[in-house]
């Protein structure tokens, strides 16, 4: 029976690494062990190409190379003859293995020597399994399709984006015995991601950010491709990253609006996913472990399905969330306590928003919240429909790639993990409904000239 | 093709250690065929490397060898990244000597020991590499060439001129 490649990919998780042999137009062969064999499809692997050798000169000569591999639980030993296509240097499958390599390199002790300069594409021409002894295969962790299929079920009632988001990260731990995830999603003004929620960290990082392109989250964002390393990484740490992104950009004075982003202290194996729908990135899903290697192409498989659900319905709830308005506008039922106000003050250059000396939120979030305070200031107004935010010209909501909902989740979180007596909650389909506990003293900050943004 | 330095003590013992060895072939199509090795001797004078393997996942290489006497056989220590590769062109299969079989199964386990550290369970090296000693073949080669490919700048330097 012809083996398929999708049969032995648990040799391609970089436990024992493979070696190749190519041979030279005069037939002197080459024997090299690799970093990094990558799987591409069911007839192709990618290989790193990391310096010029004599496999590269070879192949270039002669396309024709044998990999070995060998099934890290099994022993079972496989040759594969290969036929050389190309090199990739960007894109997903480029973006994806030097995650990897990252990873490895620094797992190795290689950080800064291994280096990715390109991914060899090579077509697969045939498998063989070399005649041995073998160990008897691994008992299977769980049935991945059921797991996948009961986290399926756990999400087709959900009938909004919190609820969605919440039970996704619950499946993932009850069926997959993954306890640290969280999803982010982007924000097209700033191109960055921020978070919308998480499940298994000490704190929730709600409305923290990361830049596209950062971290295996921001790659992921930014090639709309799965990264997967085994091997904490400082290069794809993403705590260093954002904080290196904003110094550069000389914005480093306003680390006061950031947010931790959640996060294992001793990461060791990461997996982010985009989730996309309709043509458009919705979010990432990024799952941590503090195990090596803890994540491989099954689970790589599952999480991509999971996404694909995630992002069809996540698009789905976006055009449905506006519903059907009502015509009464609330107003404030419960008088807002006296004692002293609360100072909420917004920085007209970002939108930030400070409950007190505390930073709460900034950007599209900040501008809601901001114009919600002033109508309930002006007016006693407490309810508000998604709709009117939308359209509201002081929200500066970008008119493309729009998740109105995910900034309200974000608003929502902050707001009830300052705790400081200002709230909002949602009032039915459509509609929030903004909570003052407390007597508030709203002070606008105007644009200022640049580089004078302080807190006071 | 770089004439290569005779192999000296320090290298001598390092290959004849707990070493991952593979070796690769080249058939008369252009095809290259591989296996692993399960051990090696190096010639007192250092000029020459006899190395172990398993006859029957190796049937394709031997008859590469046979036909055409070029071998290259790579070494390289997973602790340390150290990789060294040799080729010849007059190889050819040697009868093994009595102690043949029990040097491979001595190779086997120190190369485990080497992989255990690293944290790796041996009892996958042990099924791929411990084989019956009736099946045990050498291929014996005087070194035509020498390349250090240890990853980093110094990957694929040759290993220097005659001594």
């Amino acid at each position: 029976m012809k083996i398929r490649l999708e049969a032995i990919r648990d040799c391609l998780e970089g436990v024992i690494p493979g070696s190749i042999a190519t041979a030279s137009a005069d037939g002197t062969p080459n024997i090299a062990y690799l970093s990094q064999v990558q799987y591409v499809d069911g007839e192709h692997v990618a290989l790193s190409y990391q310096f010029f050798s004599s496999t590269r000169r070879n192949v270039l000569a002669n396309s024709l190379a044998r990999l070995a591999l060998i099934d890290p639980f099994t022993a079972a030993h496989y040759r594969l003859t290969l036929q050389y296509l190309r090199t990739e240097t960007e894109g997903a499958l480029f973006e994806g293995m030097k995650a990897k390599l990252a990873g490895i390199a620094s797992h190795t002790g290689m950080a800064g020597v291994f280096r990715l300069l390109g991914s060899d594409i090579y077509r697969v021409l045939d498998i063989e399994q070399v005649p041995g002894r073998t160990l008897p295969p691994r008992k299977a962790r769980r049935n991945p399709l059921l797991a996948l299929r009961r986290c399926s079920e756990a999400l087709r009632d959900c009938a909004d984006l919190e609820c969605l988001l919440a039970e996704a990260l619950a499946a993932l731990a009850h069926h997959f015995d993954i306890e640290h995830a969280m999803v982010l999603v982007p924000d097209a003004l700033h191109e960055a991601l921020y978070t919308v929620a998480s499940r298994g960290y000490q704190s929730s990082g709600v409305g923290s950010e990361i830049p596209f392109g950062h971290g295996v989250i921001g790659v992921a964002a930014r090639e709309r491709a799965p990264i997967r390393i085994g091997h904490f990484s400082s290069e794809y740490a993403y705590g260093r990253a954002i904080r290196a992104s904003l110094s550069a950009s000389g914005q480093g004075d306003r680390l006061e609006t950031e947010i931790p982003l959640p996060g294992l202290q001793d990461v060791r194996s990461q997996l982010a996913v985009p989730i996309c729908a309709g043509g458009r990135l919705l979010g990432v899903l990024c799952v941590e472990s503090g195990q090596d290697l803890a994540f491989d192409y099954d689970d790589e498989d599952v999480l991509v399905a999971l996404a694909g659900q995630l992002g069809a319905t996540m698009l789905l709830l976006q055009h449905g969330a506006d519903g059907p308005e009502e015509a009464v506008r609330g107003r404030a039922a419960v008088a807002t306590a006296g004692g002293r106000p609360l100072v909420v003050r917004h920085f007209d250059e970002n939108d930030s928003i400070f409950l007190g000396e505390d930073y709460l939120i900034k950007g599209v979030a900040g501008s809601i919240l901001w114009a919600m305070l002033r109508d309930h200031a002006d007016s006693g107004r407490v309810t508000f429909s998604n709709r009117e935010l939308r359209l509201d010209p002081r929200i500066r909501l970008p008119e493309l790639g729009d998740n109105l909902e995910a900034r309200l989740i974000l608003l929502r979180r902050r707001l009830e993990e300052r705790a400081a007596g200002v709230r909002i909650e949602r009032a039915g389909r459509g509609r929030i409904r903004l909570c003052v506990e407390r007597s508030l003293q709203l002070q606008d900050v105007p644009r200022q000239r640049p580089n004078s943004f302080t807190r006071s | 093709m770089a004439a290569c330095a005779p192999i000296d003590a320090e290298l001598s013992r390092l290959v004849s250690g707990g070493i991952s060895i593979s070796l690769a072939s080249c058939s008369p199509g252009g095809v290259p065929n591989m296996a692993r090795g399960c051990g090696c001797r190096v010639a007192p004078d250092g000029r020459a490397l006899t190395v172990l393997l398993v006859a029957t996942p190796a049937a394709a290489l031997l008859d590469d060898v046979r036909r055409s006497g070029r071998v290259a056989v790579v070494f390289s220590q997973p602790s340390t990244h150290f990789t060294v590769q040799f080729k010849g062109s007059d190889a050819r299969i040697v009868p093994t000597e009595a102690d043949d079989p029990q040097r491979a199964a001595d190779y086997v386990e120190r190369f485990a020991a080497e992989l255990a550290a690293l944290g790796y369970p041996g009892d996958v090296l042990r099924t791929l590499l411990l084989a019956c000693p009736d099946d045990i073949v050498a291929i014996r080669f005087t070194l035509a060439a020498g390349y250090s490919q240890t990853p980093g700048p110094q990957a694929g330097a040759p290993l220097g001129g005659p001594a």
